[in-house]
């Protein structure tokens, strides 16, 4: 993947950069040799790699504050990482980089249950938010499927969604409040721990904006009370087509549930291995429908469900009876990924929307191409609101398997935009889906966004490389 | 006035103008903010109409001029709402384009979010009469910038919008409410407080000083709002015994509450939003200066009237932000909205980035100039 | 996740299955969030995926082990918390099994270092040494905080002289014992009678043996057997560990064949349950892997025999789980349900996955980050106040003890309810 030129100013003076950042820093706040920085060359999308600079890793806001001017004056580029579990290559570094990994702040500052919201360091993983509020039965709603390790900074950055934000919402819902330091060391307070600020939604622009525009260094969530109870049930089908038609006959009935999942055969397997949550071996497609309430309300609902899935003759349906099943259940799908680790030695895992009666088609079409390229396809993904997860499968080491993988995988997002739908529902542009911007934007569209950018970090200095295509970057910046 | 039929034609003024426009659908909301100083008035009030609606994806799109009033019947026919439940606060010629330029949500944003967490995408022309769009008509997109959520809220001054695509899901079934009598502002804040921590997803939370009512709402299937309501009043049974309301019961008031019905409105219209907890003690501090309100959004927003005088804004403001919140002067006699901020005022570093944003979008600056600060 | 081994280096067949298993890590990285170094550390280096990443690049460069992959080598517990969080089944205990191996043969320590490794792998194993060690350290633990400065070295002889027990248990030499069954021999079972264990903790093998004959179990002890290896293992030291290993699968296979070979040290069992895979090219391949297979941990053993036979008092017990149990042998539901069994109320702590930071001897070679984790587990087990701690391992009963709540292994309670003394641990307790 072509990255921009390294600075070679910047890549000459490097132990004089790295004695520079431990002036500013505590000596164990900076990784400078070649055998530490090896681990930072990647993130959750491990195609890609490029060694930094160097790594810094903060503790405090002061500190965040410090390296940004120091990279500031001298024109060294920055990118942020939170845990690195990124699937677009969010967190890959540049050479002539330094990398800010935000692990290390991992407090939990503040929890207010009257006023529902929580103050949080980048470095807490989403997970942990809900389990620092479950003793008072309150949670955080957004639920990526890494939401064991992603940690809430990397979850702004992405705007990540998850199973459940059919009902509450993706990150971008769920936000009160951030604190931003920009490539110039100001620290920006946005928001607060109220729920609309007047001005421009400067909330809702950096939220999504994959480490563009500034660091995070806090950020104010809100908690929600969670529901009496949940449960979810279990339908397989014949084909992905017919458990297509029977997501949409569920939403157009007037019913959301709270999760609408889809699995295809592929992924079923695979992560039965993992999880022995007791899914359909026999079904070529599944879906996980989560519903909540009291017990009588949940058996209303799952009743109805049932009704709408009956008129698809579902091969199998089964409602959970305990949290432990539940809790099976949703071990399968959120370790999805990683489950196809153990029948394939490597996937790429697209992530693009589409309008949900597009369903049928575009899986449809998705297997023609998984034919054509000879690469197997795994189907998870977010039935409710179209967002498509298709695991590519291939071998990092064979070459020409990986290339394929890499056309398979544009040749799926094309085909999203083509039918309405979007690259990215919530796993970010990254490194990944840059070059494809075109696909979706125009160039006038492309160059009010880098003018936005450019706004906020005038030397591009904030995770360039990313998000935006190379060619066009001129006549921005 | 400019009232173009097209796209291309609003791109073409836009790109034609001479000097500063004042961007307005059909002027409902003139008196929100401050007053624009332009020789020009380009309207989209011409570009109406609603250009798709899919009911089974919980999707529409409509032109920028389109009324709210049409939306919102067309969205009835197919048993569904906008989610945020705009205000009917300026009359029924308010556009679409006007809620989502100036973010107004009603009730149920407390848990259902605000106009600009519904906003899928945008069609805009930007200060150089680019056409752009941004975002699109799915339900997740974290494709890019999310200059859709930018544009939403920014009273016209970086772009026209020209069409927008929301997000809608469908009416519930019943609607129930529960109204809770003869509690001051810090025991009404409490009540809602523990409805919107209860496991029964309330969708609306308002207390009524002038009532002394606290009242909660609860939407969904018919049995679960009658198993929902009753839990409730009895979880809440410590603020006193509660009346239920019944489903049209139920829409009178939140309607009335989602309008300002319960706002005697004097000159000037502020709105405020804080953590809830804050908010009893705002009603308090003004009062004595002729200022009265309600509250909604559980006690995060608070709908305050009063004299229309820079000394009472001035306490208005200083009472938003002492409690760590954010204001807005919604409404007032245009000398007094032309001499103060009218929304709270930016530190520098922001400013700046504001500054070069606004620019980003309108170098010449003719979009809505000095509509939400002075230039 | 690609590898970039040549065909010549994948012809060694100990890389050969250290490829397949960097071949199973997808790079998701959800096991940093549940290792105990990387929560305290916050570096992708001290986390599971970051130490796969270096031992990758050290073993594709097959180059020497550098100073930096020695020092998040060592710092890893091998609580083996990431293979119980692991999507995809890496395989991370043989991984790292290999990385200390490679830096055992590549890497000169420092010489304290390698003092204090020498000196920890000619003591801990062999119970009369042990004790004499430990009856020295006893004499020196009233000075242990007056030791001066704050070099590693000093911070080790601190904790160890720390960890010395305060009292001196009475001898205990069980090689070569056999105890009969009370009553109808239902059963016959090897009890590994462990090393340090014989001298810090011999009431664990006393309420182990007394318990089983209880339940009609004869118990045999070979003379022959001694340490099951870990120690050395986990310290690279291979040729010595698969010695050990061999001795004991010879010693159990001797003779008529037992039931089972029974642990009550999990960090024990986990390694004589691998002992198939250690000595899987070795002439005694075949015995070693019925060993392992006939390896159980005496939870696992008790979960089908025991019966308690009096009324347990209203005693409060925190489960704390070994990682050895739980992550290393999946041993997660048994001891809790032996201890509800015999009526005890239980208890768990939040974060129950995390390590007590015991892990053999790790709380003497990285005596900040135990200390770090031990505070944080005893934390956590105190928010539930319970009246005594209980697991199935030694070193964790070790690591969590002298904080006010008594510790205990868990058979020593299930014994007292079966008709056993009450464990000296809980004379304190009173209910």
């Amino acid at each position: 993947m072509l990255q921009s030129k390294p600075k070679l100013n910047v890549l000459e003076k490097r132990a004089e950069i790295i004695a520079g950042l431990k002036a500013v820093l505590p000596e164990r706040a900076v990784i400078g040799d070649d055998v530490s920085l090896k681990p930072y060359e990647t993130d959750g999308l491990s195609a890609y790699r490029q060694m930094p600079l160097a790594v810094v890793l903060p503790e405090n806001e002061a500190q965040v504050v410090a390296v940004m001017k120091f990279c500031h004056l001298h024109g060294i580029r920055v990118i942020p990482r939170g845990a690195g579990t990124s699937l677009s290559g969010g967190a890959l570094p540049l050479a002539d980089a330094v990398v800010v990994g935000m692990m290390r702040m991992n407090q939990i500052l503040d929890i207010n249950y009257a006023d529902r919201y929580a103050v949080v360091q980048p470095g807490v993983t989403n997970i942990a938010i809900t389990q620092a509020v479950q003793d008072e039965q309150f949670f955080y709603a957004p639920d990526p499927s890494s939401q064991l390790a992603c940690m809430i900074g990397g979850n702004v950055s992405m705007n990540s969604g998850g199973a459940h934000c059919l009902k509450y919402g993706v990150t971008a819902n769920n936000l009160l409040g951030l604190r931003l330091v920009t490539i110039e060391g100001e620290l920006l307070e946005i928001g607060g721990k109220h729920m609309d600020t007047a001005g421009y939604d400067w909330l809702g622009l950096i939220t999504g904006s994959e480490g563009q525009l500034g660091v995070l260094t806090e950020v104010t969530v809100r908690i929600l009370r969670g529901p009496e109870g949940a449960r979810a049930m279990l339908a397989g089908f014949a084909s992905n087509e017919v458990a297509g038609a029977c997501v949409d006959a569920i939403i157009s009935s007037g019913i959301i549930p709270v999760a609408l999942e889809f699995m295809d055969k592929l992924a079923i397997h695979a992560c039965e291995a993992f999880a022995h949550a007791g899914y359909p071996l026999d079904a070529e497609a599944l879906l996980i429908i989560e519903v909540e309430g009291s017990d009588t309300e949940q058996t209303e609902m799952l009743a109805r469900i049932r009704d709408i899935c009956a008129v698809y003759n579902p091969v199998s349906m089964r409602v959970s009876q305990t949290a432990e099943e539940s809790a099976a259940i949703w071990k399968g799908r959120k370790g999805a990924f990683g489950a196809v680790g153990r029948i394939s030695p490597d996937y790429l895992c697209m992530d693009g929307t589409i309008p949900t009666s597009q369903l049928p088609n575009v899986l449809k079409r998705m297997q023609a191409m998984s034919d054509d390229y000879g690469l197997k396809v795994a189907n998870i993904f977010h039935a409710g609101d179209g967002n498509l997860h298709p695991l590519i499968m291939f071998d990092a080491n064979d070459v020409e398997s990986f290339h394929k993988a890499e056309a398979f995988g544009a040749d799926i997002l094309k085909l999203c935009v083509e039918v309405g739908g979007c690259l990215t529902g919530e796993h970010g542009v990254g490194i990944e889906k840059r070059d494809l911007m075109s696909v979706q934007f125009t160039p006038a569209e492309l160059d009010q966004q880098r003018r936005i950018k450019t706004a906020f970090d005038p030397d591009w200095l904030l995770n360039p490389s990313k998000v935006f295509p190379l060619s066009g970057l001129s006549a921005a910046a | 006035m400019i009232l173009p039929d097209t796209e291309e034609a609003l791109a073409a003024a836009i790109r034609g103008a001479s000097g500063p426009l004042l961007v307005q659908g059909n002027g409902t909301k003139s008196g929100m903010l401050r007053p624009v100083q332009a020789a020009a008035t380009l309207s989209t009030a011409n570009l109406s109409g609603i250009t798709l609606y899919a009911p089974n994806e919980l999707v529409m799109s409509a032109k920028a001029g389109t009324r709210l009033s049409e939306i919102e019947t067309a969205l009835a026919a197919a048993g569904q709402q906008m989610i945020c439940e705009p205000p009917h606060i300026h009359g029924e010629n308010q556009t679409i384009g006007g809620i989502v330029a100036t973010n107004l949500s009603g009730p149920r944003r407390v848990t259902g979010g605000a106009m600009r967490d519904h906003v899928l995408g945008v069609r805009a022309v930007n200060g150089s009469g680019e056409i752009l769009k941004f975002g699109g008509r799915v339900l997740k997109n974290v494709t890019g910038l999310d200059v859709a959520k930018l544009l939403t809220g920014s009273f016209g001054t970086l772009a026209v919008m020209t069409e927008v695509t929301f997000k809608v899901l469908p009416v519930s079934e019943a609607t129930g409410s529960i109204v809770l009598r003869g509690l001051d502002a810090e025991q009404g804040i409490a009540a809602l407080s523990a409805g919107l921590g209860s496991p029964f997803f309330v969708t609306g939370a308002a207390y009524l000083p002038a009532l002394q009512q606290a009242v909660l709402r609860i939407e969904d299937f018919a049995t679960s709002v009658k198993y929902r309501t009753e839990k409730l009043a009895g979880q809440l049974s410590a603020f006193g015994t509660a009346e239920i309301l019944d489903t049209d019961a139920s829409k009178a008031l939140w309607r009335d509450v989602r309008d300002c019905k319960y706002l005697d409105i004097a000159e000037a219209v502020w709105r405020l939003s804080v953590v809830p907890s804050a908010a009893p003690a705002i009603l308090r501090a003004l009062a004595p200066l002729g200022v009265t309100g309600f509250l909604d959004w559980g006690g995060g927003l608070v709908n305050l009237t009063g004299p229309a005088d820079q000394a009472t804004h001035e306490a208005v403001c200083h009472a938003a932000i002492a409690a760590g919140g954010t204001w807005w002067l919604m409404q007032a006699p245009e000398p007094l909205r032309a001499v103060v901020n009218v929304v709270p005022p930016e530190p520098p570093a922001l400013a700046a980035i504001r500054a070069r944003v606004q620019a980003s979008f309108d170098p010449r600056g003719i979009l809505n100039p000095g509509r939400l600060r002075a230039a | 996740m690609q590898t970039n081994f040549t065909t010549k280096q994948l012809q060694n067949p100990e890389i050969a299955i250290a490829n397949n298993i960097l071949r199973t890590c997808v790079h998701c990285g959800m096991c940093t969030a549940t290792c105990p170094t990387f929560v305290t550390l916050g570096d992708e280096l001290d986390s599971p995926r970051g130490r796969i990443y270096l031992i990758k690049d050290m073993l594709e460069h097959d180059r020497p082990a550098s100073e930096e992959e020695v020092l998040h080598m060592d710092r890893c517990l091998s609580c083996l918390s990431c293979m119980t969080t692991c999507p995809s089944g890496v395989d991370y205990m043989h991984l790292v099994d290999h990385a200390r191996v490679h830096i055992n043969e590549t890497y000169k320590r420092p010489l304290t270092d390698r003092l204090l490794r020498d000196v920890l792998a000619q003591i801990l194993p062999y119970p009369k040494r042990m004790r004499a060690a430990l009856n020295l350290a006893r004499l020196g633990k009233p000075f242990a905080s007056l030791l001066p400065g704050q070099s590693m070295l000093v911070k080790r002889l601190r904790a160890m002289l720390n960890l010395a027990p305060v009292k001196m248990p009475v001898a205990q030499s069980l090689g070569g014992t056999v105890h009969k069954a009370i009553g109808e021999t239902k059963g016959r079972v090897a009890l590994l009678a462990g090393c340090a264990q014989q001298a810090i903790g011999p009431s664990i093998n006393t309420a182990t043996i007394e318990l089983l004959n209880r339940l009609g179990i004869e118990v045999v002890i070979p003379a022959a057997a001694g340490c099951c290896g870990a120690l050395v293992h986990h310290m690279g030291r291979h040729e010595e560990a698969l010695q050990a290993a061999r001795r004991n699968v010879a010693a159990w296979s001797d003779g008529p064949e037992f039931d089972a070979i029974i642990v009550n040290t999990s960090g024990c069992g986990t390694v004589l349950k691998d002992y198939g895979f250690m000595l899987r090219d070795d002439a005694m391949a075949a015995k070693a892997a019925a060993v392992s297979a006939k390896s159980l941990d005496i939870s696992e053993y008790l979960l089908k025999i025991y019966q308690p036979s009096q009324v347990a008092p209203a005693i409060t017990v925190a489960y704390h789980a070994a990682c050895s149990l739980q992550h290393g042998q999946k041993i997660t539901s048994a001891p809790k349900t032996l201890l509800r069994k015999a009526g005890f109320n239980v208890v768990e702590p939040k974060d129950p996955h995390l390590c007590c930071g015991s892990a053999g001897t790790y709380n003497i070679m990285q005596p900040d980050i135990a200390a770090s984790l031990r505070r944080r587990k005893l934390d956590s087990l105190k928010a539930k106040s319970p009246d005594v701690i209980a697991a199935g391992n030694i070193g964790c009963l070790t690591q969590l003890a002298g904080d006010n709540v008594p510790t205990v292994h868990m058979v020593e309670l299930l014994n007292w309810m079966a008709g056993g003394n009450k464990p000296e641990a809980l004379n304190g307790v009173n209910k």
